[in-house]
């Protein structure tokens, strides 16, 4: 299904004395299909072969993904749990000892048990992840609510994809990232593509996305920064970081003053036109060219390019969704295609770029404060209900809805939450406002923490669980696109290393829930119980069968039973899922970032990714080719900015931010705008930019304004580095 | 059906994920054959690949005193046979394009063979198999003179070949600049 012009029958190189597992990259959204190359008589992963057969990308990988494997048999692995008795060495990788499993579970349970004793139920917390399997993702909500019986349970999709699914639950009273298939991005005749370094963050959706170029249609991007794919766009607009909602709605002034509005969409299908309609009056080109600090002309030429194109797509990642307006940003730019009527046809609609690998299918089924399997709420006592059916417990047993991602750590550091179970997530480099985080942490009687490397966070734990990679395991993830793919088990876990969903069930037993997880006795056996979890939600994926997904080259949710084929485009029959059918067109007030430069932080610190590292850099920091290409962290700076600062290319200069600071190799370049510094967010420890972010979270999303505040650059004597 | 890599360089992002994939090549001991460089560093993001073209009659070859590189019957121009490498280093100054890397350990040159293990068989060399961006392209002969057509190429003015190039490539070549004839759709 779904192969283009870019799909051609190709045969694999097989190696003698091997084999190759299918399967899918462990890092970005794209989970690009990938073949692991094991050998048969080690039974061990030693390389990589392409997966020609792979609709969405055909083989095509970024250097992370070819790399992906060296993971698995890396000399960091953790091989058996580790205990830390001496509590002053938090925050050091010093102190711990081998363990059992045995011995680290008795002591999780034992101290779990006296913690809730004391101090009562919600004194415990989890904080997860979603780059991992959908099975896993499941397990972790009912391993917090069930075996737990704590209401603080959220994941790292606080900082990463909350925003868009707020935004998306807001105009489409759905969320699902994508409302198209990747394959469709070629085919369409605009694409707008506003906060998303593409060619650094999702590098194998730039094959399509310059093909629009070959065929004549236009690229616009929206960016501070001259990324690699600003710098061929036809259209560029240079905005001040944390001004998007400005633009979106200058755009969508300028959609409805030069009549590119589809009235007959509008009138039929979506709420809240004419109320928009007014907000946006005030966003005149000048005006938004004011807030904005992009000139009028380009404005209106970028109204004129999508509002004239048959076909576009409005595309938009974490450059405007980790905002504290971030939710207010996904919605903004969806009205462009909910004016122009661009949207519930092929070829045309709205897609953020899904940042973790299972960022999509992660934040659906139940790791989310609030949030049961199948995009259930916890509040609404019939989505209770029908969760407590599969789960085996009353409706009274099911814990209130918790707080955020950041929120927890608040409530770590008043000894709210004092114990902590913590999975698939670094915080410790992620989160913003380290020196706070850290702190809270450090705050902590007990924590846990489950990985395959001693992160940074795993420095703050008392007991370390050695977890597997992704190629040790087998699961279901939920692709950028919202197609269910398939992940397999390439060779048996290094060490005494477990799957998490096992740990979860291992630790249930001793907390006296067996009952609830003791059957579960694989990753299929999950997999059944999630399926049938998620049947009745918005995503439902319970006709999203292992065989069907094999088979169909994966399933697009929501697909609700053995006939059902998935649903690779949304909205085709113009309904949406707010009760009315419609979709809501928002009239969104402007407010700038919450922290604005002034005198004393004139500059504004934005940051983000670069190619060769995912996330907070616990995996690919430790491959050898990606450490070689950036070893450590950077500031961007315009030439003109320097100047003014007397800093020379690859000087060592002082940043900070009425947070914190870090001392950064400057990097001279004229692909950023002169009021704009840049850093990467992929290093640990003092190099942490997140030492200086600022924690403003967005009202909907509790999402965090990574991208935007203000900061001071200052040069350093080289004696004080040393 | 004979294939030739091909390249693009218009469409490099810089992901350098040909030289990660370079190194993944069975035969290659995991040590990558090609170069990316940043055109312009402190200006702009502009990068570019830079392969070897396995040329005609290649001069790295001609150079060599020992007959060390030889020539497949696909036309792709081996690494140096170890067995023959006198390690003289001819070749990498012979190059017109700076393509042979030295290993001064094992006293011996060894560059782009074109992933000869895959190629002879049909399938992809791995720079091009995993380019995200369409760089590097394996193609046929058929879908090179497609490409000429589609960016208006016969001109020969973007298209690196005689006379800009020292001889005739295998490998065929588009300078940036092929969007410059495409007739927008609107
Ligand atoms: S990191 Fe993303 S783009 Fe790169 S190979 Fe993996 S899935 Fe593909
Ligand atoms: S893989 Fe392709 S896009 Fe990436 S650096 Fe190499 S040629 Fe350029
Ligand atoms: S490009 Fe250089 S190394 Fe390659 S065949 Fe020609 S002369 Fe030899
Ligand atoms: S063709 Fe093969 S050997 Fe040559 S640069 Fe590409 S990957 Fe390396």
């Amino acid at each position: 299904m779904q192969r283009d012009k870019f799909f051609k029958e190709i045969e694999n190189l097989n190696h003698p004395n091997e084999k190759l597992i299918k399967t899918h990259c462990s890092y970005c959204g794209m989970q690009c299909g990938m073949n692991l190359r094991v050998n048969i008589q080690t039974n061990k992963i030693i390389g990589v072969e392409p997966r020609y057969d792979w609709p969405v990308t055909v083989g095509k990988m970024c250097p992370k993904g070819v790399t992906a494997y060296q993971q698995t048999n890396h000399k960091d692995r953790l091989l058996k749990p580790l205990i830390r008795e001496d509590a002053s060495l938090k925050g050091t990788t010093e102190g711990f000892r081998e363990a059992s499993w045995d011995e680290a579970y008795d002591l999780i349970a034992k101290k779990f048990t006296e913690l809730q004793t004391e101090y009562g139920k919600d004194t415990l917390s989890v904080f997860s992840g979603v780059s991992m399997t959908n099975e896993k993702c499941y397990l972790t909500g009912k391993f917090a609510r069930v075996a737990m019986g704590t209401r603080y349970i959220d994941y790292n999709g606080r900082f990463c994809m909350s925003s868009a699914a707020g935004g998306f639950l807001r105009s489409f009273g759905v969320d699902r990232g994508s409302t198209l298939p990747w394959t469709d991005i070629h085919e369409t005749d605009c694409l707008f593509i506003a906060g998303s370094n593409t060619a650094e963050c999702h590098p194998t959706s730039m094959f399509r996305i310059w093909n629009v170029q070959e065929r004549g249609g236009y690229i616009i991007v929206v960016d501070p920064r001259e990324t690699p794919i600003a710098r061929r766009a036809d259209l560029h607009l240079d905005l001040q970081p944390g001004t998007d909602l400005a633009l979106a709605n200058g755009i969508v002034n300028q959609l409805i003053e030069l009549g590119y509005i589809d009235e007959e969409f509008i009138n039929n299908h979506t709420d809240g036109f004419e109320e928009t309609k007014e907000l946006v009056k005030e966003f005149t080109p000048e005006y938004t060219s004011m807030l904005t600090g992009i000139a009028p002309e380009k404005i209106i030429r970028a109204a004129e390019l999508y509002g004239k194109a048959p076909n576009a797509v409005v595309m938009f990642a974490r450059g405007v969704e980790q905002q504290h307006k971030g939710v207010d940003n996904v919605s903004g730019y969806t009205n462009m295609a909910l004016v122009t009527g661009k949207i519930g046809r092929p070829k045309s609609g709205v897609a953020t770029f899904t940042g973790q690998g299972n960022g999509q299918g992660g934040r659906e089924h139940g790791q989310k404060s609030d949030l049961l399997p199948g995009y259930r709420k916890i509040t609404n006592p019939q989505h209770v209900k029908e969760v407590c059916q599969v789960w085996g417990i009353t409706p009274e047993e099911m814990p209130q809805p918790g707080v955020s991602a950041y929120e927890m750590f608040e409530l770590m550091e008043e000894k709210t939450i004092r114990g902590l179970y913590l999975l698939c997530s670094n915080p410790a480099v992620s989160a913003p406002n380290q020196n706070f985080v850290r702190k809270a942490l450090k705050t902590l009687d007990f924590m846990v923490c489950s990985d395959f490397y001693l992160s940074e966070s795993a420095e703050f734990a008392d007991v370390v669980l050695p977890a597997v990679t992704w190629s040790e395991d087998e699961g279901t993830v939920t692709n950028i696109e919202g197609r269910i793919i398939k992940i397999n088990k390439a060779q048996e876990p290094v060490g005494e290393s477990k799957p998490d969903w096992q740990i979860q069930v291992e630790l249930a037993e001793r907390l006296g829930r067996g009952k609830q997880f003791s059957h579960l006795k694989s990753a299929r056996d999950v997999a059944d119980e999630f399926r049938l979890a998620t049947k009745g939600g918005n995503a439902d994926y319970y006709g999203a069968t292992w065989d069907k997904i094999e088979k169909q080259d994966g399933v697009f949710w929501p697909c609700k039973d053995e006939n059902d084929q998935g649903t690779p485009h949304m909205f085709l029959d113009k309904k949406f899922y707010h009760p009315d059918g419609k979709a809501k067109i928002c009239a969104l007030p402007y407010r700038p970032p919450a922290e604005e430069p002034c005198e004393k932080y004139p500059l504004r610190l934005t940051t983000g990714r670069v190619v060769y590292h995912y996330l907070s850099g616990n995996q690919t920091r430790r491959i050898p080719f990606l450490h070689d290409m950036c070893p450590e962290p950077f500031v961007e700076v315009h030439p003109e900015t320097a100047a003014k600062y007397n800093m020379e290319h690859e000087e060592r200069v002082r940043l900070f931010t009425r947070r914190g600071e870090a001392i950064y190799k400057v990097k001279i370049t004229e692909a950023i705008r002169k009021d704009t510094v840049f850093v990467p967010y992929h290093f640990g420890h003092e190099d942490s930019i997140n030492l200086l972010t600022i924690a403003a979270l967005d009202p909907i999303s509790r999402m965090p304004e990574f991208k935007a505040c203000a900061a001071q650059l200052e040069k350093v004597e080289m004696k004080k580095v040393q | 059906m004979k294939k030739r890599l091909y390249l693009e360089l218009e469409n490099c992002i810089g992901c350098r994920s040909c030289l990660a994939a370079c190194t993944q090549c069975g035969g290659h001991e995991e040590r990558n054959r090609n170069y990316v460089y940043d055109v312009n560093p402190l200006v702009n993001r502009q990068t570019m690949p830079l392969m070897c073209l396995h040329c005609e009659n290649p001069a790295c070859a001609r150079s060599c005193p020992a007959q060390a590189i030889q020539i497949h019957e696909t036309g792709a121009v081996l690494s140096a046979l170890v067995e023959k490498c006198i390690g003289c280093q001819n070749c990498t100054i012979a190059c017109p394009y700076g393509i042979p890397k030295f290993d001064t350990e094992q006293n011996l040159m060894y560059k782009c063979d074109l992933c000869i293990d895959r190629t002879k068989d049909g399938i992809p060399p791995m720079c091009a198999s995993v380019c995200p961006s369409n760089t590097l392209q394996w193609l046929t002969d058929e879908e090179i003179e497609n490409k000429k057509k589609q960016f208006n190429l016969d001109n020969g003015k973007w298209v690196t070949s005689m006379p800009y190039l020292e001889g005739e490539t295998n490998v065929k070549v588009n300078l940036p600049g092929i969007l410059q004839g495409i007739t927008k759709l609107y």
